[in-house]
């Protein structure tokens, strides 16, 4: 094949998975959050940890990086505040950014598993298969959003993380990771499994709003919409189309017409070419005052 | 030369060592040539031929589903509460007072659930679905219950105690999983898009329009 | 460790042949264990109840006072997972991150099990029968004057039967005492709206101006008010809603405002006062009153400047409604009264009285209304422990041995009670000091009655019911302890009632056609009510009648410098820990600080201004002396704080409470000077004056954000764009 061939289909390559002819369908899950409503109190974040068996760390494993929130909050502040010259008080508030797996749909964690643990549904959901995993994280060496989180201990048998009681809470239908296995967000795929099984036996598809994941469901300002990218009456469909962002690009079409910058959907590190399935929406900087 | 065995040498060293530590780890229940799981004990000796028997053979032909009611609308097939026995056995005088029988009542009097072993058991992260698999071929293909029972379960009508028949292995399903099965038909059309919602692979359609499909090989359909 | 001269080639010839010996030597089916787990199947099983399909149930979360409706997801009898019940008019199926750790209240280890016989430092397990009649023996011959009961904020029947009990015992000694109360604010608000609580409709302001209220993080309902939030910031009329946020430390609503202005300790109320004398809109006594407030002199004493108050008054006048919403600034001082009036003002000024400040409305059994808690209540207790007034005092739902600055003297106060009793899930601070423990069932596995405080649509009685079977066999609800009690002094009244469950039955099935179950027979209406988890209402609706006045109103001058303790300390109220009640909630302690990012300690904030003058550098631990004490604890630069403010976060320092909880953080509540509110007598939380100075030691502050605090070092990662730029009415 060429060089030039190459390139022109460079984004096809990348991120066309083996489904054949008929990639996403009739399925591809996608988010899409909005910044403008997120308020940062992180009730999705203490959701996920509920949902899917996520173990507390304690204090010294937190020092040491090796926290296992699969949704965190991350804060951010004006670039200029408390700089020299700039701003002393942070006046336009700060910036809270919910940031889970982009479920990328050329996901640089999958082409390096030696084992292949992390792959990709037809769904469009990036999975792990947790007895596959042997550990040697290069996926998450590789994660450009370091949303990877690895068990760098055994928590099911450390004290204090499941004492007696507390593990009566676990989520059985999600696997209680033991050590050395990489986790990340999954979209809740235990969630999706259990709608496509019961619209499946009522012989019809998953119909917007059939499923929400944990973070969407608890987001107390819903600014996490969560559906099928395909279908046209999703939600989230919609959204990325009023957005005129597109999946399978990572230049966006609306970034070089006029009045682009209008819409406020983009995606995070674009640029790397991971083409991931999480748009957010920007929030916005009140000019009024 | 030399390089050649002393390199051989360590790597032999480093291998056996991994191979020793994986040999720690739990060894499968000895397997016959049958892939036959082990005979387990369970609080009462539950005869299936007696229930689930031919007729011919003194058995009363009651459908696996009567009791394992569950598996035609969730995942796990699941064992009858205790209600399901007595249910019947409160009127079946002429056993009332077998031992079997009389240990049953007991439970039932004591209100005590009955801890049966688990015979047929898979690894915490496998999700295995029953509803999906009697939808496809009971309701679908419309073949026999005791067949498709059977296929994994074996030939529970003439066993007492179940006991596992077939490997269960991942390598096991997937070979199931890789057969071509008719899918349902309806006018000549394939339904929907329902033939690959999990498979990676489009299914031939063929020209009198019957659509032929594997069953999933997404990973994360099976592994929680 | 390689020779020289290797061949790569070699290397990987030998790695092959070696990798497949590995592969053969096999892992088999390792994890299936065939014979060794048990199935246990059900002896009668409901015909709902199918394995490995949840069950949902309706409840109320018991986790702060908002009264969010939760469903429960329940697998084989194990509550898993709470969601909000999309019926509830207060959260529509939205839950915070302090509701979902609800589970681990229910599922903690350090629940305590047994009634306990506490002496000195020692508990013994006692009987339920023994330890009832130990209580009936301590009331033998004590006066009702003599008997007081302690307990946080009560609603429902629960109220009921404790004002019943209370009755039989001839008390009135009650006291309801909440350590983090809006309570200023209600008292405010009666005055100026006539309501203690109106309805606050944020979904139709265009503007918001909040002194201080963190309506997302903690204020009162914080999940209905975020859902109002959300409608707000989609726009009225396609106009996008403008924040700002005027207080001396940023909460988490500040740090989502549009503006969040930095304001001097205590002069919110002359700032509100300016931006009324700003806007030239007043007339008669409010006139006369902010005569003297121009604009020089408001941003001398605020240090809010000129330009922002004309920019706040022009944005006021031109999009309308508006709403003004006061917090910390009420309860924070000692004229907090004074400030919340000036505020409130502010929304009769701009016409908001009767637009986006509308009519409450209430349950219509004014005896399930809720009794709510202040810290007034803990100052008269405090003060008649003292006095040696009590000989019985019962104690639930308020832990004051943490929660009661240490110059108050409490704990040495409570020694001289005869007789203590403690109704509790833990063995906290409070219940250490009992003389009989007795454990409590979990919000999970209760029943009950709530009534909220803010009522959002319209008036709702949040019903609470099991989720699950007790996990304790010898835990009791509260309901079935009072009615156990009422009954040693009330047998015939209460003869027909075996527990709690019967009594709540028959009070809401003798109500049934007030409560919207005329025409159905009782079973029907009863399981409706519990399937349903809410019983909706048409409420009472109380009235707007509050004066448009400024009579009376004084505002002291800002607060003159003081030499000895130059900065003012602002304990801040986090949306999950609060006043230390969930603190032994593990998912709490793990989630980061919304603003700070750190995690189960404790911090100072100081702006970074202040630090550089003190030489504090990012985790030194540095010394905060009060005149009351003091605590050692870490140092955090933060930008949103005055320069003359510190802020410690309240709910960690616990002694006690279980493993999660003890030992970790400082307790800020200790070191608080005794300052009350001159006019409800409320503990003005904002008034003490410390000292900061290092101690040479310093730690890594253990916080989720990285080592560059929160910058994007140029990355378009969390982008935001000018409101002019935009059009949110082409949005989804």
């Amino acid at each position: 094949m060429s060089v030039s061939t190459l390139l022109e289909n460079w984004s096809d390559y990348r991120h066309l998975h083996p489904v054949d002819d008929v990639p996403h369908n009739p399925y591809k899950w996608a988010m899409s959050i909005d910044l403008d409503a997120c308020s940062g109190c992180n009730a999705c974040s203490v959701a996920c940890y509920a949902e899917n068996n996520l173990p507390v760390v304690g204090r010294e494993k937190f020092a040491h990086g090796q926290a296992m929130h699969w949704m965190r909050i991350e804060r951010y502040w004006d670039e200029d505040i408390s700089a020299p010259g700039g701003r002393d008080f942070p006046d336009q508030g700060a910036q809270f950014l919910p940031m889970m797996c982009q479920q990328c749909e050329a996901a640089p964690c999958e082409t390096v598993c030696p084992v292949g643990a992390t792959n990709h549904t037809p769904d469009g959901i990036n999975s792990q298969i947790y007895n596959r995993c042997i550990g040697s994280r290069y996926c998450s060496a590789n994660c450009p959003y370091k949303v990877r989180y690895f068990n760098w201990y055994d928590y099911p048998t450390t004290d204090n993380v499941w004492p007696a009681e507390m593990n009566q809470q676990l989520n059985p239908d999600v696997t209680v990771r033991g050590k050395g296995v990489m986790e990340k967000c999954t979209f809740c795929i235990q969630r999706v499994t259990v709608a496509k099984n019961n619209a499946k036996t009522q012989g019809r598809l998953v119909r917007d709003g059939d499923v929400q994941t944990a973070c969407q469901q608890a987001c107390p300002t819903s600014a996490i919409s969560f559906g099928n990218l395909v279908d046209p009456e999703s939600k989230v469909y919609k959204q990325w189309k009023a957005q005129h962002v597109e999946l399978d690009k990572e230049a966006q079409t609306k970034d070089k017409e006029e009045g682009g910058s209008d819409l406020r959907g983009y995606r995070i590190l674009e640029e790397l070419r991971p083409y991931p399935s999480v748009m957010y929406l920007e929030r916005v900087r009140e000019t009024a005052i | 030369m030399y390089r050649f065995i002393s390199l051989s040498i360590l790597l032999l060293g480093m291998l056996t060592a991994t191979s020793c530590y994986a040999a720690d780890a739990p060894q499968p229940t000895q397997m016959t040539e049958d892939d036959l799981g082990p005979a387990i004990e369970q609080p009462i000796e539950f005869p299936h031929f007696r229930h689930a028997g031919d007729r011919d053979k003194g058995g009363m032909e009651i459908n696996c589903m009567y009791c394992h009611t569950y598996a035609r609308r969730s995942a796990v097939a699941g064992i009858p509460p205790l209600q399901k026995c007595i249910g019947c056995h409160q009127s079946i005088e002429s056993v009332r007072e077998s031992p079997r029988i009389k240990k049953l009542f007991e439970y039932w009097d004591a209100k005590k659930a009955i801890p049966w072993k688990k015979v047929h058991d898979l690894p915490d992260f496998v999700r295995f679905n029953h509803e999906r698999h009697i939808e496809r071929f009971i309701m679908q293909q419309n073949r026999p219950f005791q067949e498709v029972c059977g296929y994994c379960h074996g030939n529970v009508k003439e066993m007492k105690v179940a006991r596992r028949q077939k490997l269960l292995s991942m390598g096991w399903c997937v070979t199931c999983h890789q057969k071509d099965h008719l899918v349902r038909v309806a006018d000549g059309k394939a339904i929907g898009t329902q033939a690959y919602w999990y498979s990676m692979h489009k299914p031939p359609v063929d020209a009198s329009g019957i659509v032929k499909a594997k069953g999933p090989n997404d990973c994360s359909v099976c592994h929680k | 460790m390689m020779n020289s001269g290797f061949d790569r080639r070699d290397f990987l010839k030998v790695l092959g042949w070696g990798g497949a010996t590995v592969a053969l030597s096999g892992c088999g089916n390792g994890s299936v264990e065939d014979g060794k787990e048990t199935v246990v199947s059900y002896v009668e099983a409901k015909d709902y109840v199918i394995p490995s399909i949840s069950v949902y149930f309706n409840s109320t979360c018991a986790q702060c006072d908002a009264g969010c409706s939760i469903t429960g997801r329940i697998r084989e009898g194990r509550v898993l997972k709470l969601e909000g019940n999309p019926d509830s008019a207060i959260n529509r199926g939205k839950t915070c991150g302090l509701g979902q750790a609800g589970v681990q209240h229910h599922y903690n280890p350090d629940r305590v099990r047994e009634p306990l016989l506490r002496t000195g430092d020692k508990g013994e397990a006692i009987s339920w029968d023994k330890a009832y009649a130990l209580i009936a023996e301590k009331l033998n011959g004590v006066q009702g004057e003599e008997i007081a009961f302690l307990s946080g904020g009560v609603s429902g029947h629960l109220k009921v039967l404790l004002g019943n009990y209370l009755e039989s015992l001839g008390s009135r000694n009650h006291y309801v005492y909440e350590a983090i109360a809006p309570a200023v604010l209600r008292a405010a608000n009666q005055k100026s709206y006539g309501a203690e609580m109106p309805r606050f409709s944020i979904n139709k302001a265009k503007v918001v101006l909040s002194f201080g209220a963190d309506f997302l993080g903690s204020w009162i309902s914080p999940v209905h008010f975020s859902q109002q939030y959300a409608q707000f910031r989609k726009g009225v009329d396609g106009q996008r809603g403008v924040l700002v946020q005027v207080e001396s430390k940023m909460t988490l609503t500040g740090a989502n405002a549009d503006r969040w202005l930095p304001v001097r300790p205590g002069t919110e109320g002359i700032l509100a006062l300016g931006i009324i004398n700003a806007l030239g809109t007043a007339s008669g006594d409010i006139a006369a009153a902010v005569k003297d407030y121009d604009k020089q002199r408001v941003s001398k004493d605020t240090g809010v400047s000129a330009e922002q108050i004309d920019k706040i008054a022009a944005l006021l006048k031109a999009r309308t409604p508006s709403l003004v919403l006061v917090g910390g600034a009420a309860e924070g001082y000692a004229h907090g009264s004074q400030n919340a009036a000036a505020i409130n003002l502010l929304n009769h000024v701009l016409g908001n009285v009767g637009k986006t400040i509308g009519v409450p409305v209430s349950v219509p059994f004014p005896q399930m209304s809720p009794a709510t808690g202040n810290t007034a209540a803990l100052q008269a207790l405090n003060n008649s422990l003292a006095a040696g007034k009590y000989k019985v005092l019962f104690s639930y739902a308020a832990n004051p041995v943490f929660t009661a600055p240490t110059v108050m003297k409490f704990k040495d106060n409570l020694a001289k009670v005869g007789f203590k009793v403690v109704f509790a899930h833990y063995l906290d601070e409070t219940a250490l000091q009992a003389d009989l423990v007795l454990p409590l069932d979990s919000a999970l596995e209760d029943w009950g009655t709530q009534v909220p405080e803010y009522l959002a649509e319209g008036a709702q009685i949040n019903i609470q019911q099991p989720l699950m079977e007790k996990l304790h066999e010898n835990t009791r609800g509260m309901g079935d302890i009072l009615l156990a009690l009422v009954k040693q002094r009330r047998a015939d009244a209460y003869k027909d009632f075996d527990d709690y469950y019967a009594y709540l039955r028959n009070a809401l099935l003798q109500n049934k056609d007030a409560l919207g179950g005329s025409g159905v027979d009782d079973d029907y209406f009863w399981n409706d009510t519990l399937s349903k988890g809410i019983v909706k209402l048409a409420g009472a609706t109380g009235n707007l009648s509050g004066t448009a006045s400024a009579v009376g109103l004084t505002l002291p001058p800002p607060a003159a410098a003081d030499t000895q303790y130059p900065l003012q300390l602002i304990p801040s109220i986090n949306a999950s820990l609060r006043d230390g009640r969930h603190t032994n909630q593990p998912w709490l302690q793990e989630s980061p600080d919304p603003l700070t990012t750190i995690v189960w300690d404790s911090w100072v904030e100081i702006h970074p201004k202040k630090a550089a003058e003190l030489g504090i550098v990012e985790g030194d631990i540095v010394e905060v002396t009060g005149k009351n004490g003091s605590i050692k604890v870490q140092a955090y630069l933060f930008p949103g704080i005055h320069p003359d403010a510190i802020s410690i976060p309240l709910g960690r320092g616990h002694e006690a409470m279980g493993r999660y909880a003890k030992g970790y953080g400082v307790n800020p509540f200790q070191i608080l000077d005794a300052v009350f509110d001159k006019e409800t007598g409320e503990l003005a939380m904002h008034e003490t004056r410390v000292k900061v100075s290092t101690t040479g030691q310093r730690v890594i502050v253990i916080k989720d954000e990285g080592p560059v605090g929160g910058k994007q070092m140029g990355r378009k990662i969390a982008v935001r764009v000018p409101s002019n730029k935009i059009d949110l009415s082409k949005e989804i």
